[in-house]
């Protein structure tokens, strides 16, 4: 159970973002009001098998890493090269490239942290990152070697289990930054961002760790993509920069998108004694699920059960509420009806940065926590692009006998989505996160006071 | 197949594994260890063994590849006693 007086501070923060070259670009973008999703050459090459083509992708040469492929299996990313130099060969051995890019924010996290090396490799020193899917694209090559060439497991190479297995981004940043407390990962579909960061919040609040390196990962994988596609719940038919449109009225799908959002997490009296630069407080983590056996669809209960959870008797009232808003139909006007079924219709504003850069499944939950800090930050909130027009019509769910939530179209909140950039006085955010499965996370942070 | 050729293609070889200390291999005899004096994580032996497999054109028997040496002649005496065997 959590400690008394023991409060959790987050001091650094790092990770891979759709066409940045880093978080400094990353931030400038955001707030400028830009889109970060482009057509996808992946996607495109296979014509009518797929269905939607845009994507916030990162390539290997955004991130200056190369791939080296193997003279032995065909299409298999053997290894690869950073030519920045930043991760040691050694660790690039045994890293898809996600587990690169946890690595990259993990020091990214720990440089704007200030962490000296003793304390990085302290029993008291944790490490907690996710990500959606499993190593998508080592597996692929090595049992189609297997399975359909018929070819011996060792032709894919002896690297098939550390850079494919579940928790190999948090394994490859534990070798990394070699740490000697908790290593692990947390699986919750779209909510493993967050989610791991909240599970790395409680490690410190109950007094297991003083420092955890948290967040969650999504590396660029077609055959990720795909299984999004299949389902036909991705956007189609709008130009890229216009894909994504949380609660827009004609919002079809998500955007799939991939990247990596670390941040460094410390207990906050020794992140003060040793003067570090608070970018954030905690203020608390709650989880909950839906309880309704539903795998898919969102549960307005269940999100309203997870404010009630979060709020508990603490003081949590934001100025800016950081929505899951994924852009597809049924989610985005559940989700804003629950928002507003809380609290109220004034006096605070919707961020949905997924309008800017697409979902980043896995890394969703982690990289727009990084957006709350930077809204905190820039006192400015980021815009809803493409939220041009909300349906005044009630939604069908609405009119329903059981319904018991806002009995107000989505259009009658137009004054909580802004367009662009805007400025406010922001104290305080909580950020919402959902997936598959009826599982949903909600965290409020604070500015350092 | 001389055993020179085939240490030279053994080096080839070792020179596309990153985690192999490059400026090593200028000095590479039938007596180097992978493991002790090339520091080889041993993770690497098996990717080496089936590469030298694919240069050399030749099949190694899983029991041999379990029983194989970490010195360089070990893999010679290997690739030439599977070429015999055919």
């Amino acid at each position: 159970m959590a400690l008394e007086g023991r409060k959790v501070a987050i001091v650094g923060m790092g990770g891979a973002f759709p066409d940045c070259k880093d978080l400094s670009e990353f931030k400038q973008k955001l707030f400028n009001g830009d889109s970060l999703i482009r057509s996808w050459d992946l996607a495109l090459a296979h014509g009518k098998n797929i269905r939607s083509t845009v994507s916030g992708y990162i390539t290997e040469p955004e991130m200056d890493l190369e791939a080296i492929y193997s003279t032995l299996a065909a299409d298999y990313p053997e290894t690869y090269i950073d030519h920045l130099g930043r991760i040691p060969d050694s660790n690039l051995s045994t890293a898809d490239v996600g587990s690169i890019w946890s690595m990259i924010g993990a020091q990214e996290a720990i440089k704007m942290a200030g962490w000296s090396t003793s304390e990085t490799q302290s029993e008291q020193t944790g490490v907690v990152v996710g990500s959606g899917g499993a190593g998508h694209v080592i597996l692929r090559t090595a049992w189609h070697n297997f399975f359909e060439l018929k070819r011996k497991t060792r032709l894919a190479g002896s690297h098939t289990v550390d850079r494919a297995m579940v928790y190999r981004d948090a394994a490859n940043v534990s070798c990394l930054i070699k740490n000697r407390g908790v290593c692990e990962s947390i699986g919750s579909a779209c909510a493993t961002g967050l989610g791991n960061i909240g599970y790395a919040y409680r490690l410190i609040k109950f007094g297991l760790q003083d420092r955890v390196i948290a967040g969650g990962v999504e590396g660029t994988s077609l055959e990720t993509f795909i299984g999004f596609d299949a389902m036909q719940v991705l956007s189609k038919g709008f130009v890229p920069a216009e894909s994504s449109r949380p609660f827009d009225v004609n919002r079809n799908g998500f955007v799939c998108s991939f990247g990596c959002g670390i941040v460094a997490l410390e207990e906050y009296e020794m992140a003060k004694a040793r003067g570090a630069n608070i970018l954030a407080v905690i203020d608390n983590y709650h989880n909950n699920s839906d309880g309704d056996g539903n795998m898919f669809f969102p549960s307005f209960s269940g999100q309203k059960r997870l404010w009630k959870g979060l709020i508990d008797d603490l003081h949590i009232r934001p100025d800016v509420v950081k929505v899951h808003g994924t852009s597809t139909p049924i989610g985005d006007a559940i989700e804003l009806l629950s928002v507003v079924d809380v609290m109220g219709n004034k006096d605070y504003q919707i961020s949905a940065p997924k309008s800017q850069f697409g979902h980043m499944l896995g890394a969703a939950g982690a990289v727009e926590l990084i957006t709350a800090i930077l809204m905190l930050e820039q006192q400015q909130v980021l815009p809803c692009l493409n939220a041009v027009k909300l349906n005044p019509e009630l939604e069908s769910f609405q009119k329903s006998t059981d319904w018991n939530g806002p009995a107000e179209p989505v259009e009658a909140y137009r004054d909580l989505i802004s367009l662009d950039t805007i400025d406010k006085e922001i104290n305080q955010i909580v950020c919402l996160n959902y997936g598959f499965g009826g599982t949903n996370s909600a965290m409020s942070i604070s500015r350092d006071n | 197949m001389e055993r020179q050729e085939i240490i030279d293609g053994l080096v080839e070889i070792l020179k596309t594994v990153r985690t192999i200390d490059q400026s090593k291999l200028e000095n590479v005899t039938e007596e180097t260890d992978f493991i002790a004096d090339l520091n080889t994580p041993s993770t690497e032996m098996i990717n080496i063994a089936a590469k030298a497999e694919q240069k050399f054109d030749v099949e190694f028997e899983d029991d041999d590849i379990d029983d194989l040496g970490s010195k360089v002649k070990d893999i010679v005496d290997l690739i030439l006693r599977t070429k015999e065997r055919g």
